[in-house]
């Protein structure tokens, strides 16, 4: 167990890692347990103050006694179950197989610059899945149809203006009138029209951040939680900020 | 007739998770557990709610469980900690109609201020689609983290390889 590593490097290793999981969308206490174990690989114990924008880390030795702490700032990544999993994965292989400090930030590395899925592999799944919700509210083949190239165009839309860095309140209002403007065009059509308005713009919905708020209240971090509950539903008022132009607009052919 | 209506109602449920799990970027092996996982739990609530006439919120707790335990049960299989598989199965259980039928009533709570009648009818439309919407996406989170609390010791070693044990 006992390696003899100097602490800072180590306490800054595990700022960064615990500010990278906190970015890529990993609940709190996952956060917490996995950067004490490594500390633990360390001989360190690791204590850490969570919080929307920044941890606060406080790293000790255990034989020393020697401590250092550190603010990190937790970057904007964009949601990643892969350096969830991977990381997670990462704690325990340095726990169990006793590596050293360099072979931890070398697969560290290799897990962080990993290739993503090719956008074009997920603007098409993202069309499909949003079709076959609307089908389980209950619309039928067109509104489907209507549906899949509804959230194309919004999801492209979206990955576009991700791309640009445009503010992510923005994105989120203009996806949402986008794709809903294209649903609206079922209205012409006899079809499920309102099921293929309501579906058009769910594939927007933030469902990890809120569900991690709520697993983040539920296991005791209710601060933290709370913060993940308000951030998405900021973005719900985005999504429903952009629907309602669209409402607006076709409003009398709705009621 | 009926088993082919659980079957497609799976089906879409499943297309549904991974598409919506694939923006969150999930690593590729999870993908079929995802799939089935997502499937599974919304058939079971598509059964508690069509033969058995249960309610929204109840179904849905009772689906989340479903897809809790059973991420518990896979996670092992892939090394992936539970909430890589269990947040992608939920989301087709997200009530989006709800949520809409929401946003929807309060638009037309705002237009139609002039008209007492218009406007409590859509006032009372917009309170019971929040309060459905809320509870249900309380009761699937909290349904799904369940499991943690029960297992905690395999939850949270679910991306352990055994010691000395190769990849």
């Amino acid at each position: 167990m006992e390696r003899n590593e100097s602490l800072l490097p180590v306490a800054k290793f595990i700022a960064e890692y615990a500010a990278h999981m906190m970015g890529s969308g990993v609940h709190t206490s996952r956060v917490k347990r996995s950067s004490k174990r490594i500390g633990k690989a360390f001989n360190t114990d690791i204590k850490l103050n969570v919080s929307q924008k920044t941890i606060v880390i406080s790293a000790t030795h255990n034989e020393t006694g020697e401590t250092y702490s550190e603010v990190v700032d937790i970057p904007v990544l964009p949601i990643s179950f892969e350096h969830n999993a991977e990381l997670s994965a990462l704690s325990w292989e340095t726990y169990d197989q006793h590596l050293s400090l360099e072979e931890v930030r070398q697969k560290y590395n290799e897990i962080v610059s990993a290739p993503k899925m090719d956008p074009m592999f997920v603007l098409i799944l993202v069309g499909l899945a949003n079709a076959s919700f609307c089908r389980l509210f209950g619309g039928d083949w067109l509104s489907m149809g209507i549906v899949l190239s509804a959230t194309i165009t919004g999801m492209f839309l979206r990955q576009r203006m991700q791309a640009n860095h445009i503010n992510h309140y923005v994105v989120f209002a203009v996806s949402a009138f986008v794709a809903s403007l294209c649903a609206s065009t079922s209205l012409i059509f006899d079809t499920t029209s309102e099921i293929a308005l309501a579906t058009s713009v769910l594939y927007l919905i933030p469902g990890v951040p809120l569900i991690n708020g709520i697993i983040d209240i539920v296991e005791g971090e209710t601060l933290i939680g709370c913060s993940r509950l308000i951030s998405a539903f900021l973005l719900i008022i985005c999504i429903a900020i952009g629907m309602s132009f669209t409402l607006m607009l076709v409003k009398n052919s709705l009621i | 007739m009926i088993l082919v209506d659980i079957l497609l109602d799976g089906l879409f449920a499943a297309v549904a998770g991974v598409g919506f799990g694939a923006i969150s970027d999930p690593p590729l092996r999870a993908f079929r557990y995802i799939a089935l996982l997502a499937a599974v739990g919304h058939a079971c609530r598509f059964c508690l709610m069509t033969y058995l006439g249960w309610d929204i919120a109840t179904s849905s707790l009772f689906g989340s469980l479903t897809i809790g335990f059973g991420s518990l049960w896979l996670g092992k299989k892939v090394f992936c900690p539970m909430t890589v598989l269990y947040i992608p199965a939920l989301l087709p259980m997200v009530p989006g109609k709800f949520a809409y039928n929401m946003i929807f009533s309060l638009i037309m709570f705002l237009q139609t201020m002039d008209d007492p009648q218009e406007k409590m009818k859509y006032m009372s439309m917009f309170f019971s689609n929040t309060i459905v919407t809320t509870t249900v996406i309380s009761l699937l989170a909290a349904g799904a983290t369940l499991p943690h609390f029960i297992f905690s010791k395999r939850a949270f070693s679910l991306t352990r390889r055994k010691p000395g044990e190769e990849e």
